[in-house]
């Protein structure tokens, strides 16, 4: 190694010559108040990077989140914040007791009521009847003429709801010359007729009785599937937390609260039952408060063309749709559609030589419905629509029916309901290429029947009244339990995905739908059913109008490599010379704390 | 003005038929245009009685477009998808008298019922939103800019209503810029009651309608309530027409390329004085032109699809304008020639396909074709991309008669119309001729809001043609506005022309071209220049700013720079270095060689 300044090349000897001194020339020592300016130049530089530019940029590339009341969400999911009660006002009316004894006989009765009830969420109230007021009195008579209007029936029976919430009356009324005690239910209003012999009214001191017993049983009966259906709305929510419970918000304690809930109306519910009901809620369509239904004439020819389709739902369905229009209301369409295909998936009809009949295999009737080509399009408007296909096979291939179990008419979960209408049956009924009524009815009447369990009504008890009632009951537990998982759901998703934007409306849906739900566990604990459908409903429109939130679902992806890669040729020639001078800055004071 | 556009209309092509009345029928009108060309009409119609149209029991009016027309209070709706050019040079007057054709693109136009002009458009844009899901088409971007609402141009065709009274609105969009394409067609097709499995829409293809020399699909919705008072009634009709190249269609379809003909194939003009075996002038085409339905559409017609009357008696579906001289082989069905000597008509068997062959023996005379009542083409003049000036030409070819009509044009907002220079002049003076324009109803345009509309009622003298010029200025749209391909150009929709007469005939409509506005496109990576431009000025300064205040200022003398010596005799002493390992190594590798050379 040379030392420097030993060997200078030509031009440095120049200018070592014009400046000889300049080896020795050292700039003057810097004024400490200049070392400090320029720290503190340094440190506001940085200062306004770190505490404006840094906070500028991220607030101006962030994701809007609003708020979400996560926890409660959470816990309405895990069934921690409700558990939904059905307490059942059952009036019992006696006119011919003394006040004593019917008050002991409504104690007696309901101890034995609960002796039988085993799910404790679901239970029935029995109470007297106040005072046999005439408005009452009227209202009692009504169902006595039987050739009543069926809207007629219904408005008494809102009258009745507004008026006292008891799903039933038990009306005890005496008669002499009968051994036991009998009951009927009247089948278009909600009132129990329990004829008694005056001999079986217990005495105010005895401790059990024979006519108790009775009624609670009658009582239990009637009540029983409803029981079932709850119980098992209720068992299922609970098993889908068990099977979704992934989240870290889902604590042991709620895990096993759940699994209380679950092993409770187990018991209540065999497997047998249980499948039954599973079946069942799977084929039953989502409550709606208005329907759709599609009744399309499918044919792979030229004919029948048409079909006396208005004065057959005339006669066959509109007085079913009319008696359910308490609880939903009704579109109904029509349609021919001619030269149906099946869809080539779907294997041709086999001739069955033995039976003399063409076969469709079982495994095929999932794709009967040609979705590519036949026009069978949801309805316009608000609610879902149910088809009922009544397909006509051509004659080359007629009779056709389902390979095995011979039948001509299935149902598709959730979607409605096929019937083969073959051409043997039609031939003697209808005129040219045109479907007679009577030659639709027994497919129409299929369809009610098909209608009626999409509805998911229950099948006992044999008044109609009931029936709705139970329905409005089983309807604001299933939505109020489908709100409550919805609301899980999102809180879940809004935990998943951080990058995803969280508008206000979620927010302010999120909020309805808890105030809902809260009204509707309130409304269940009073027995207050209608309100309680009511503001399940909305909590359930509310739940699902949040979580399918437009903006919500396009989240824009905007990946941070993106906008720094944009705003390089700015941060670069800015941040070089910011960290370079930090550097030396920092260099420098710890070299003069050093030197201290 | 009420007419019946039904039978009324059929009436107008030079086969006509009193037809029968089922609620549904459907035709098929073929019609040699010229010797290389063939007009293919096709006709659906159907009828439902408006009470169980109400009560929504579909059967020949198909439920899906039904329920949009009922969800939508839309009471009439005509729907157009087009393309191509109707050559009236040649082809002579527009089928149907252009009352079922549309310009390029999709045309829509419909009146919805409503309270208020706000309420019928809430309605227009549901239609819009509906359709173009049915339609596979792009009509939900019929906003408000592309939506007028035209005061001359069109008439309801529903008889019975009263537009004023039953309040109701005329709106009318256009899409100058959709491709029309199979996927309109398939559903097009479905709406029909035999779903183009049956009867003469089995001869509906892609390939070949949209191989088409023009084609117009057309969909009209309207209710007739009888004057007698019988029950009222809609009416839904399907029609599509096509110009087709004959020699083109007959071209196969898996070896479309077009090759030479051989020789032995070859049809000479032996009437040319060096006419033999060595040369051959090709003969025209119209001696001798043949062909099958199955060669010029690919199939031949697959069973009739309901063409029975009441009574079930056979309807004829067929129709073909040739004179009756010249011979036609049929496979099965009847054939039916009918009084005036230059049409025959055809009923379908039931199930069995349907094969038609026209030879060419007999007459080749063709029908003259009607010349259209008026010529109009538009063009595009001046240059640059600031401004530019429309043109249309209107010429009345009768030499006889004036003509008047009601010239409709929209015109998008970023084409800045000024109405001061909207002239029109005869084409034999060089002044502008006031007298010609009869009246104006002009709607300016508003920024992105809505576009311009321009009726002009306009007589033309006869034999004579009226130059109608006017001016107008590019606006520069904002960059998120402009199309994928913004270099293409922005489409202007036709100009709609609908003839007014004095007597009661239904009305002709002639539709010009679409033109295509080059508007000041702009550079599109302009954002990222922009950005990286201000980022490197912003940084220069800064950087400028930072360091005046940061840096020490001394003489130039006291720098204690870089030695450039001491760097220039450490850089050698490192390559001396160098030098020396890389002499050692090698002095080591020959070394080695050496020795393995000894062993």
């Amino acid at each position: 190694m040379m030392a420097p300044g030993t060997e200078v090349g030509e031009g440095d000897r120049d200018y070592r010559l014009t400046l000889p001194a300049k080896s020795s020339k050292k700039p003057p020592p810097e004024l400490s108040e200049g070392i400090r300016v320029r720290g503190l130049v340094i440190v506001s530089f940085w200062a306004v990077v770190i505490f404006l530019g840094l906070p500028v940029w991220l607030w101006t590339t962030s994701i809007h989140r609003a708020r979400l009341p996560l926890q409660e969400m959470l816990d309405w999911a895990d069934g921690k914040a409700c558990k939904p009660t059905f307490p059942l006002q059952i009036a019992i009316e006696a006119p011919l007791l003394q006040d004593a004894e019917a008050a002991h006989l409504v104690h007696m009765t309901q101890h034995a009521l609960d002796d039988l009830n085993e799910f404790s969420a679901h239970h029935l109230r029995l109470r007297l009847a106040k005072s046999l007021s005439s408005p009452s009195r009227r209202n009692a008579s009504i169902p006595e003429s039987q050739d009543l209007d069926i809207g007629q029936v219904f408005q008494s029976y809102e009258d009745l709801d507004d008026r006292d919430d008891s799903a039933l009356t038990v009306r005890l009324r005496a008669q002499d010359g009968i051994q036991a005690a009998r009951s009927a239910l009247q089948s278009h209003s909600t009132i129990l007729d329990v004829a008694y012999a005056p001999n079986q009214i217990p005495s105010v001191s005895s401790s059990s009785s024979a006519l108790a017993t009775f009624i609670a049983n009658r009582l239990q009966e009637l009540f029983a599937e409803e029981q079932a259906i709850i119980a098992y709305i209720l068992s299922q929510s609970a098993a889908g937390i068990q099977s979704t419970s992934h989240s870290p918000y889902v604590s042991p304690a709620t895990a096993s609260g759940s699994r209380e809930i679950r092993s409770r109306p187990n018991r209540l519910i065999n497997p047998e039952m249980a499948a039954r009901l599973a079946s069942r809620m799977t084929r039953s369509l989502k409550y709606a408060p208005t329907y759709h239904i599609t009744m399309s004439l499918f044919t792979p020819s030229a004919s029948p063309s048409s079909w006396q389709i208005e004065s057959a739902l005339a006669e066959y369905l509109t007085p079913l749709l009319d008696s359910i229009s308490a609880v939903s209301n009704f579109t109904v369409d029509t349609q021919v559609q001619l030269y149906a295909t099946f869809s080539p998936s779907v294997h041709a009809p086999e001739h069955d030589a033995d039976h003399g009949v063409w076969t469709l295999q079982e495994e095929d009737l999932s794709g009967f419905i040609n979705a590519a080509e036949w026009p069978l399009s949801p309805s316009i408007g608000a609610g879902p629509t149910l088809n009922f296909v009544l397909y006509v096979p051509d004659q080359t291939t007629s009779p056709l029916v389902v390979k095995g179990s011979q039948a001509s008419s299935w149902l598709i979960p959730q979607w409605g309901g096929v019937v083969i209408l073959n051409a043997q049956d039609a031939n003697t009924t209808s005129v040219g290429s045109t479907l007679s009524k009577e030659a639709i009815r027994p497919a129409l009447l299929t369809f009610s029947h098909q209608l009626l369990s999409f509805l998911g009504a229950p099948q006992t008890p044999p008044s109609l009244p009931l029936q709705l009632q139970t329905l409005t009951r089983i309807r604001a537990a299933s939505l109020l339990l489908s709100a409550s998982s919805t609301m899980g759901s999102l809180a879940r998703l809004t935990v998943a995905l951080p990058s995803i934007a969280i508008p206000e409306t979620v927010s302010t849906a999120v909020d309805t739908t808890l105030s809902h739900l809260r009204y509707t566990c309130n409304a269940l604990k009073e027995g207050k059913f209608p309100e309680a459908l009511e503001n399940a409903r909305i909590a359930e429109a509310e739940a699902e109008r949040g979580f399918f939130e437009k903006s919500m679902v396009g989240q824009v992806y905007f990946p941070d490599e993106h906008k720094v890669a944009v705003y390089l040729p700015l941060l670069g020639p800015v941040g070089v010379p910011l960290i370079m001078s930090a550097l030396k800055e920092l260099k420098r004071m710890w070299a003069s704390r050093k030197a201290q | 003005m009420k007419y019946s556009f039904g039978p009324l209309l059929l009436s107008l092509l030079s086969c006509s038929l009193v037809l029968a009345d089922p609620d549904y029928h459907e035709r098929l009108n073929l019609q040699p245009l010229t010797p290389a060309s063939l007009l293919a009409s096709f006709n659906f119609w159907s009828k439902a009685s408006l009470q169980s149209y109400e009560e929504q029991h579909f059967k020949y009016i198909p439920r899906s477009l039904g329920q949009i027309l009922q969800h939508a209070k839309t009471r009439e709706l005509h729907l157009r998808f087009s393309t191509g050019r109707w050559d009236d040079e040649s082809w002579g007057a527009r089928p149907w008298g252009g009352t079922k054709e549309g310009g390029t693109g999709v045309e829509l136009w419909a009146w919805v019922e409503a309270d208020s002009d706000a309420g019928s458009f809430a309605r227009w844009v549901t239609l819009n939103n509906a359709l173009s899901g049915l339609f596979c088409a792009s009509l939900n971007f019929i906003d408000s800019t592309r939506t007028t609402r035209p005061r001359m141009t069109f008439e309801p065709a529903s008889v019975g209503t009263n537009a004023s009274t039953d309040n109701l609105y005329l709106l009318h969009g256009t899409l100058p810029r959709e491709v029309v394409c199979t996927e309109n067609l398939t559903p097009f097709l479905k709406l029909l009651p035999c779903k183009g499995k049956a009867g003469i829409a089995s001869l509906l293809d892609g390939h070949k309608l949209f191989d088409a020399s023009w084609q117009s699909m057309a969909i009209d919705v309207r209710s007739v309530c009888p004057a007698d008072g019988s029950e009222c009634s809609i009416e839904m009709e399907q029609t599509v027409d096509m110009v087709l190249d004959v020699q083109r269609s007959k071209r196969p379809r898996d070896n479309p390329i077009p090759r030479p003909v051989p020789s032995e194939g070859l049809r000479c003009d032996d009437t040319k004085p060096y006419a033999g075996s060595d040369f051959c002038y090709p003969s025209d085409i119209s001696n001798g032109q043949s062909w099958t339905i199955a060669e010029i559409f690919g199939r031949p017609i697959q069973g009739s699809c309901l063409a029975e009357d009441s009574n079930g008696n056979p309807l004829d579906s067929v129709y073909i304008d040739v004179p009756n001289e010249r011979e036609m082989y049929i496979t099965s069905g009847t054939e039916n020639k009918h009084l005036s000597g230059t049409c025959r008509s055809f009923t379908l068997p039931k199930s069995e396909p349907f094969e038609m062959v026209l030879s060419h023996l007999g007459p080749q005379t063709f029908n003259d074709h009607t010349t259209p009542p008026l010529y109009a083409s538009r063009s595009f003049t001046g240059h640059g991309q600031e401004r530019g000036g429309v043109q249309t030409l209107l010429t009345n070819p009768s030499l006889t008669s004036s003509i008047s009509f009601v010239y409709f044009e929209t015109l998008p907002w970023f084409m800045k119309l000024y109405l001061h220079t909207l002239t029109a002049r005869l084409s034999t003076s060089s002044t502008p001729n006031p007298c010609l324009i009869k009246e104006k109803f002009y709607r300016p345009a508003l920024d992105r809001r809505r576009g311009t509309q321009l009726e002009l009622l306009i007589s033309v003298p006869a034999n004579s043609t009226v130059i109608l010029t006017y001016d107008f200025d590019k606006a520069i749209l904002r960059y998120t506005e402009y199309p994928p391909d913004a270099n293409r150009g922005f489409d202007v929709a036709p100009a709609v022309i609908r003839l007014l007469s004095n007597d009661k005939k239904a009305p002709v409509y002639i539709r010009t071209t679409s033109l295509l506005l080059p508007l000041p496109t702009p550079d599109f990576s302009m954002p990222y220049n922009v950005i990286i431009l201000t980022s490197t000025v912003m940084a220069l300064a800064f950087g400028m700013i930072f360091n005046l205040l940061v840096r020490r200022f001394v003489g130039a003398d006291e720098v204690e720079g870089w030695d450039v010596a001491a760097l220039k005799a450490k850089l050698r002493g490192g390559v001396m270095v160098l030098r020396d390992k890389m002499m050692k190594k090698g002095g080591k590798g020959r070394k080695s060689i050496n020795s393995s050379c000894g062993n």
